[in-house]
């Protein structure tokens, strides 16, 4: 029992963590690692310098009408004073920092080299659909882990087709809203190669706010490398104990709702576990990707993500919960 | 003023001194509660006043369903064999004079229905009645069953001894006819644990209210029975007979279900409408993506872990109320019943009768046929020495 609650409080403890991190960088959008998001930083800096001189001007004013003799403050009243601080300087200031604004907003996209990789995402109710296509055609999922090469324009086609949810990576760009019925798209692109997280930006139920991803960002020859391992279908177990992991899996029902790829599991209700153990977390960035993690994701995903729409499998014993997440961490 | 001060004083001084004078009378104990002794006509007539008086009050707001319903009856009939029958008697049955001796004596039951109606019969089998001996329903939540027993004793006054015998045991004619037998285990048919009185034992259960255990998992069966026998499986028909059975009579049942094979065809009580059941099996094989709903056969189909139950020829009535016992969360305080409770909160009503309906058209299942040799049955548990 005190183990249960100890569990729970660190269950609920992680995301703050999380969230902490975030002002160290991995979500900070004031810590950009490619150029669409130094855009957004670089606006956000000159808006605040912009605001921030303004303030000290008023201020100035301010304190001359108050404190200053009649004779050097009359000259507030005049016309000329009126007219240029009240009417001419708001015009000019707000209209260039409008125009600045769409300038660098629009900036982006449109100077981006051709031939961008594509990932599409869909939003879930409470994760990420990642799907990554061949030349060929030919589609693998994942699902809240994005992986991105150094250097490339990144094309991510954005969709839902359950409630409006938003994409928002913050270190790597500004956010775009998934609509259901309609494609929106985003470019991006990473210049330094690391993990990143993102957050979904627009509430949309319970688990909203537990309902993150990872980005990673590549060299090229790795990504390469990566992406030949993404399109192979799942490893198969090579001990006794995965074998049998892979048995539960098959036959405790996990395959209605889960796809790993080269099995009979073809779900698509929830992630695609082909290759669940490379990714970085699980229960969309909620917790770290290990064999304890995953078994306690099976039986209390409820007390970890309440309201997530898999029900809890408190069903398996002891050694047959360690065979299960075994295999599932296996599949790398 | 004084008058009335006056008058208002006696008042009170006489009502303590009756308050004292019942109190020194139940102090002496002079008051005989032998049960040897019949009530005085007065007190007889008052305590039938009052029970009569609280169980039209209490059952004013109770609407009931349709008891039309022959799979009602004939369940309640079974629960009734067991539950209450030991007591209130049954068709061509004896008066057990033990039961003769309690005041109040309880009342035959064929009367009853007729001194009673439907809404109040349903509430004194729900809750009892204080002082009488008539215990409360033991699942407070499953008025789906206390309905069952209601629908069943407003049909007993017609029924014959035999068509009695034939709902509430099975067989009209069933009675242990060896002597022997009969000495060393007593007249068995009235057992309470006698499973073959509601679910057959190698044929279709006669209310499809009743699940088919012939053919079933066997980790399946003696899953369901000890849910029952813990209460996490809420039930007033089946937790009083699981906590009857010992772990080594749940495994010899479960085995004996597993085994038995269902020689009869499925034949289901409703007529089979094709749409509806095509309906069922694109759910049953696709599941439903909008609403979240799983495919089922990926858990029920032939590749399923045994500890979940088969659900082929299983009655479409039985598995639209257990969906529905689901969606009001009776079932789900096991690891196993929060699966399916979350899935069944997901099925619009039409979607659960679709489902079972294609369940209810796949022929029935075959007997489960074990690799190992299951090792013989220990003979007699810690209580047989």
């Amino acid at each position: 029992m005190r183990d249960r609650k100890r569990f729970l409080r660190i269950a609920r403890a992680a995301p703050a963590c999380v969230l902490l991190a975030g002002c160290e960088g991995v979500q900070s959008t004031l810590a950009p690692t490619g150029p669409q998001a130094q855009h957004v930083a670089q606006l956000f800096w000159v808006m605040v310098a912009g605001s921030g001189a303004i303030v000290l001007v008023v201020a100035l004013l301010t304190a001359i009408a108050l404190f200053a003799p009649p004779r050097r403050r009359a000259f507030l009243a005049g016309d000329t004073v009126v007219l240029a601080g009240g009417l001419v300087f708001p015009v000019v200031t707000l209209s260039a920092l409008l125009a600045y604004g769409l300038v660098m907003v629009g900036a982006g996209p449109g100077k981006m080299a051709a031939s961008p990789v594509r990932i599409e995402v869909a939003g879930e109710r409470w994760w990420w659909r990642v799907v990554y296509r061949d030349d060929a055609g030919s589609a693998v999922e994942s699902a809240n882990e994005l992986r991105i090469p150094l250097g490339r324009a990144v094309e991510i086609e954005l969709t839902s087709d359950n409630v409006i949810h938003s994409f928002w990576a913050p270190k790597l760009a500004g956010k775009l809203d998934m609509i259901p019925g309609r494609k929106t798209a985003l470019t991006l692109s990473a210049e330094k190669a690391g993990v990143s997280r993102g957050q979904c930006a627009e509430y949309c139920g319970g688990a909203h706010a537990l309902m993150a991803f990872d980005v990673v960002a590549m060299p090229q020859n790795e990504y390469d490398e990566w992406r030949l391992r993404e399109f192979q279908p799942a490893r198969e177990p090579t001990t006794q104990e995965t074998r049998e992991g892979k048995a539960l899996f098959l036959s405790h029902g996990c395959g209605a709702c889960h796809t790993i790829r080269g099995t009979p599991a073809a779900g698509r209700l929830g992630p695609d576990l082909t290759h669940v153990g490379g990714r970085i977390s699980i229960g969309a960035a909620i917790l770290a990707t290990n064999e304890a993690s995953i078994a306690r994701w099976i039986t209390h995903n409820q007390d970890i993500k309440p309201g997530n729409l898999m029900p809890a499998f408190d069903i398996f014993s002891g050694s047959e919960l360690l065979a299960l997440s075994r295999y599932l961490a296996s599949l790398r | 003023m004084a008058f009335v001060g006056k008058s208002l004083l006696a008042g009170v001084g006489v009502a303590l001194v009756l308050a004292l004078a019942v109190l020194f009378f139940a102090w002496s104990g002079l008051y005989n509660v032998a049960a040897s002794q019949p009530h005085w006509a007065l007190t007889r007539w008052f305590l039938d006043f009052g029970l009569r008086r609280s169980v039209e009050t209490h059952s004013a707001s109770i609407t009931p369903p349709t008891l039309e319903d022959k799979n009602l009856v004939i369940l309640g009939a079974g629960h009734f064999d067991g539950g209450c029958a030991p007591c209130h008697g049954a068709p061509g049955g004896h008066n057990d004079p033990i039961v003769d001796r309690m005041l109040p004596a309880p009342p035959e039951l064929n009367r009853a229905a007729s001194n009673w109606s439907t809404e109040q019969l349903f509430w004194i089998v729900k809750h009892g009645l204080k002082f009488t001996g008539m215990p409360a329903w033991v699942a407070q939540q499953r008025d789906d069953e206390v309905w069952a027993v209601v629908a069943f004793l407003r049909a007993l006054p017609q029924m014959s001894a035999s068509q009695y015998r034939l709902f509430a045991i099975g067989d009209p004619d069933a009675r242990p006819n060896d002597g022997a037998e009969i000495a060393r285990n007593g007249m068995t048919m009235e057992a309470l644990t006698r499973c073959v009185r509601c679910h057959r034992g190698d044929a279709q259960p006669k209310s499809a209210l009743v699940p088919r255990l012939a053919g079933q998992s066997q980790a399946y069966v003696e899953r369901a029975l000890r849910d029952f026998a813990s209460g996490s499986r809420p039930s007033g028909i089946m937790e009083p007979i699981a906590v009857a059975l010992d772990a080594a009579a749940i495994t010899a049942l479960s085995e004996y279900y597993a085994r038995a094979a269902d020689p009869a065809p499925s034949a289901t009580p409703i007529a089979p409408n094709a749409d509806q059941i095509a309906r069922g099996k694109e759910i049953a094989t696709k599941g439903v993506a909008e609403s979240g709903v799983p495919p089922c056969l990926v858990c029920h189909g032939d590749t399923r872990a045994p500890s979940f139950p088969k659900l082929d020829g299983q009655y479409a009535p039985y598995i639209v109320g257990q969906i529905e016992i689901w969606k009001r969360g009776l079932r789900k305080k096991s690891g196993y019943g929060a699966i399916m409770g979350t899935i069944a909160s997901r099925l619009t009503d039409a979607q659960a009768r679709d489902v079972a309906a294609y369940f209810a058209s796949v022929a029935a299942p075959t007997a489960e046929r074990p690799e190992r040799p299951i090792p013989p049955p220990r003979r007699g548990g810690p209580r047989a020495r």
